[in-house]
């Protein structure tokens, strides 16, 4: 049996890494471009619940260390963690809700038409549909649009993120002007956000 | 406006079927503006953004979506452009990815609450 004793000072350092790491997920669902609040008031409850997932992970570890091989142990733990990773999902799911509802609700009139536009604005889907099959030639599904759009609105949010990082760092104030697009561009393909299948790397010349 | 036109990534405007000449950049008719102005808003710019900067983004969207509808068509079913075929080449992209899951997903639970909805009225 896993010792309860040992598991704790395991699980503290543990703690700290993978609560930097499972942030970034439940955020960039949101895309919070316009605020940097939610970041930190993400951070605090998450930490709450990685002890719990990091117990659960460390008394399956351990009951599987203790058979020595992968092949009853592992089913069984196969079987107990959707079950935990669905009730965690559940509630930072709720939690994320009851935060944002806070958050926006202290909101100033100009924050809320800025939030307002930030979750109306969309793609049309008929010219993107359109769009897509002028360069297929054939017709494509309504997921399709659905999920291009999706990710074409993302895209276009990175860009001017960028831009206005960029924007920022030249000591230049909003609207955005086209060098700092430009600019945001660059630092993007360098970061092989943009997909460009145009350059032909040639291995040997 | 000649710097805009001397970016290598805005290449695709020239067949845009004017008769194969150069007619320069942004001659095909503006297909986002409204809704991209709307959206720069909601993601920090100015609540008027420059027409310049709403071009250049458009122009950008538009070489997005025909990279990827490419590259889709040329992994899985050749030929033809598949949703598992753009969550597969997004799988890298770790906002993209969550976003898309969350779309088809709240697809399916609106289509399930209005075939529902739709099935109770006809029983009634």
């Amino acid at each position: 049996m896993a010792d309860p004793a040992r598991i704790k000072p395991e699980g503290t350092p543990e703690r700290a890494a993978s609560a930097s790491e499972e942030d970034p997920k439940p955020e960039e669902t949101e895309d919070v471009a316009a605020t940097a609040k939610p970041e930190d008031e993400n951070k605090e409850p998450s930490s709450q619940d990685q002890p719990k997932q990091e117990l659960k992970a460390e008394l399956a570890a351990g009951e599987d260390e203790e058979e020595g091989t992968s092949g009853q142990p592992a089913s069984k733990r196969l079987k107990v963690e959707p079950e935990k990773k669905k009730e965690k999902r559940h509630k930072v799911d709720e939690d994320e809700i009851q935060k944002m509802q806070v958050l926006v609700s202290s909101f100033s009139e100009e924050q809320l038409n800025r939030y307002e536009m930030y979750r109306r604005s969309a793609f049309p889907k008929a010219a993107i549909k359109r769009l897509i099959q002028s360069i297929t030639g054939s017709s494509v599904s309504q997921n399709v649009v659905i999920a291009m759009s999706g990710i074409s609105k993302v895209f276009a949010g990175e860009i001017v993120e960028e831009a206005l990082d960029v924007c920022e760092k030249w000591g230049d104030t909003p609207p955005l002007q086209p060098k700092h697009m430009r600019e945001a561009v660059r630092r993007l393909k360098s970061r092989d956000q943009i997909p460009n299948s145009k350059h032909k790397n040639i291995l040997f010349h | 406006m000649a710097d805009e036109e001397d970016e290598a990534g805005f290449d695709e405007e020239v067949e845009d079927g004017c008769g194969g000449v150069d007619v320069g950049h942004g001659k095909r008719k503006r297909l986002f503006s409204k809704e991209l102005r709307c959206m720069m808003y909601g993601f920090g710019d100015d609540q008027n953004p420059y027409t310049e900067s709403v071009d250049i983004l458009e122009d950008l969207v538009i070489e997005f979506i025909t990279e990827m509808t490419h590259k889709a068509m040329s992994i899985g079913r050749q030929g033809r452009v598949q949703v598992e075929d753009i969550v597969f080449l997004i799988r890298k992209d770790p906002r993209k990815f969550a976003r898309v899951k969350d779309l088809l997903t709240m697809n399916e639970e609106l289509k399930r609450a209005r075939k529902a909805f739709d099935e109770a009225n006809y029983g009634s």
